[in-house]
């Protein structure tokens, strides 16, 4: 279970452009559940969803992952936590330009002490399984924005991760990569996968097992 | 951890691969200076080491006639009394000097006769022909160096005119060529026999430019020189007072290769330095996507070092591989009129090049170092920032 106590994350503290952009938020999720957080632009998911991924420390708060506040750990605990523990999906996509889609996928686990080889089949099956399959050699550049997101759900997936943090999803995908998306999540969760996104996607709210809108850095 | 390092490996060559422009960058960069830098050093230590040679093959003493503070012809009467001095094996003749042919100058060396098994060491490796033999005194062969032998265009068996002071021309007859192995101490030499030379620079009667002193085997030639000083009028010099002029004689182009360091290190600096600023901008997202993915800032800053460790060292290598062939099969242009004050050196001549582990250590550190050292920082410090910019942007 992720429990959220008291969040708060303030930009430019102090500063003439002091932004407070998420302010006292607690929440809990269940383990094996897709959770939304929605709201209109500005509101706050995606500084929120970056706290609870720890890649953004918040101003002030907790946050637990089954009873243990990870923000007192160090940087390097924090890294490992994500490395072993998260998947992520981002609204820009985010595949580096310069690699073929199966480098891109493959690319996570250089952290691991690992051959990223032996991930290739499981790489293939998948890119199989979202029909970009013969996509798998070629630049990313290439690739449709649908196909781009596709790819980069396989590199979140590749090791199997317990949570999942996607941020607007299928905002720059097509209706077709969007339907495999709602898919994808939802074969996640019987899978035992907890997944926490936001979007503003009617359809995907539709999936999950609970939703927080979130207005002005604060739930609603 | 093993396979985590060969993966981080591997990624760094990736970068290099992917960031081509960088890297040729850097690459043109660092191997400009580094031949730059490896020619002069290479032929410096050359030059060094050919004048550690050629004093070796110096007598253990050398006596001079001072007269008003400047050395003077020596009157052969010394001879006895110095052979008399406790530890002295030999004393031996010796008339030198300067001659010109047309707007060069050359050392015009008389030998000894009696003593020309003394000349021993570097002096006597020959490409052709042979050394003097104590027959050839007052027959006017010689024994020339390399560079005069290629600009003359002589060869055994050749005849070639010097003229002396009172312009009267002298004949003289080429029995030998100098090698390369004593390429620039003997390149402007001409040798010849006592007798000639004397006529040649037209000695007063029992007169030498100076006296050579060898010692017995087991002695020290710094004992025995001290035995000598009550002689009045010498001067007497010792290997290591020569070897203390020729290094004078480098400290005054010194201030060059000084300059030269500098001006090099700072460029090396500045060019790493703002390198690696543009790449760690550049960067700075991609570092933020591989943190999410959990790359720790230790195997950000691993990347960035084996990255700019190959690189460097690439480049310096080839750099030095490149002054190497420049200075040793080119013979340096533009380098060795700085190095020596000879505007050419003739194709058939070649610089003493010396690479030792001094300076190809200098060279990597110079390079290697700073390179590395402006690597780290801009690494550590995207390293080190919140990733949450790769939920921000969309990757470049
Ligand atoms: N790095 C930052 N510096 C300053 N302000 C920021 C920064 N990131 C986000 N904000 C501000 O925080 C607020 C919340 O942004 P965000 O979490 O991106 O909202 P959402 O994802 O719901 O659109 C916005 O007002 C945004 O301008
Ligand atoms: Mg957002």
């Amino acid at each position: 279970m992720i429990e959220v106590r008291n969040l708060t994350k303030i930009f430019n503290r102090g500063k003439f452009n002091e932004t407070v952009a998420v302010s006292d938020i607690s929440l809990k999720i269940k383990d094996k559940s897709i959770v939304a957080l929605t709201g209109p632009s500005g509101c706050g998911k995606t500084t929120l969803l970056s706290m609870m991924s720890l890649i953004l420390t918040p101003t002030s708060g907790e946050i637990l992952y089954d009873g243990d506040n990870l923000l007192s750990g160090s940087d390097n605990f924090k890294t490992n936590f994500r490395r072993m523990n998260f998947g992520f999906i981002f609204q820009h996509i985010n595949l580096l330009p310069q690699y073929t889609t199966i480098e891109n996928i493959l690319l996570p686990l250089y952290a691991f002490d690992a051959d990223p080889k032996e991930y290739e089949e499981r790489a293939y099956s998948w890119l199989k399984k979202l029909g970009i399959y013969d996509r798998a050699t070629h630049l990313v550049e290439q690739l449709s924005g649908g196909e781009q997101q596709r790819a980069a759900f396989v590199r979140a997936l590749i090791r199997e991760p317990k949570y999942i943090f996607a941020d607007e999803p299928t905002v720059f995908v097509d209706e077709e990569t969007s339907r495999i998306i709602y898919r994808i999540f939802m074969e996640l969760r019987e899978a035992g996968k907890t997944i926490v996104l936001s979007t503003h996607d009617p359809e995907l709210i539709k999936v999950a097992d609970e939703v927080y809108r979130i207005k002005r850095g604060s739930l609603a | 951890m093993m396979k985590k390092h060969r993966n981080l490996l591997n990624y760094s060559f990736d970068c290099l691969r992917r960031y081509r422009m960088r890297t040729a960058v850097i690459l043109i960069t660092f191997l400009i200076a580094t031949t730059m830098i490896s020619a002069v050093l290479f032929t410096k230590d050359g030059l060094e080491r050919e004048a550690e040679l050629s004093v070796d093959s110096s007598p253990d003493l050398t006596i001079q006639y001072i007269k008003a503070g400047r050395a003077e012809p020596i009157s052969t009467a010394y001879i006895d009394d110095i052979a008399k001095v406790e530890g002295v094996d030999r004393v031996l003749k010796r008339t030198w000097g300067y001659a010109g042919i047309g707007s060069n100058t050359y050392v015009v060396v008389g030998l000894d006769p009696t003593g020309l098994d003394y000349s021993r060491g570097v002096i006597t490796s020959l490409e052709s022909g042979r050394f003097l033999m104590p027959e050839d005194d007052g027959t006017g062969n010689v024994v020339v160096g390399k560079l005069i032998a290629g600009m003359l265009k002589v060869k055994v068996g050749d005849d070639m005119i010097l003229l002396s002071e009172s312009v009267d021309a002298n004949k003289f007859h080429v029995v030998g060529v100098f090698s390369d192995e004593s390429s620039i101490y003997t390149a402007d030499m001409i040798v010849m026999c006592l007798s000639d030379a004397n006529d040649f620079f037209k000695m007063p009667e029992g007169m030498v430019t100076d006296l050579c002193v060898y010692v017995e085997p087991d002695q020290i030639p710094n004992n025995v020189a001290a035995k000598m000083t009550s002689m009045p009028n010498v001067r007497i010099l010792d290997q290591d007072l020569l070897l203390r002029g020729y290094r004078a004689a480098y400290g005054a182009r010194g201030g060059i290769f000084t300059t030269l360091w500098t001006i090099l290190l700072v460029a090396i600096a500045l060019i790493a330095f703002s390198q690696a600023i543009v790449v760690g901008h550049e960067s700075k997202f991609e570092v933020g996507l591989l943190k999410t993915f959990g790359f720790s800032t230790l195997d950000i800053i691993e990347v960035r070092l084996v990255e700019s460790a190959v690189l460097g060292f690439f480049a310096s290598s080839l750099g030095m591989i490149i002054g190497f062939v420049y200075a040793a099969y080119f013979n340096a242009p533009a380098l060795v009129d700085i190095l020596l004050g000879w505007a050419f050196l003739p194709k058939e001549f070649h610089l003493p090049v010396l690479v030792s582990a001094t300076s190809v250590f200098s060279i990597y550190a110079v390079t290697v170092v700073p390179l590395l050292i402006t690597t780290v920082v801009p690494a550590w410090l995207n390293a080190i920032t919140d990733p949450e910019l790769a939920m921000r942007r969309a990757a470049a």
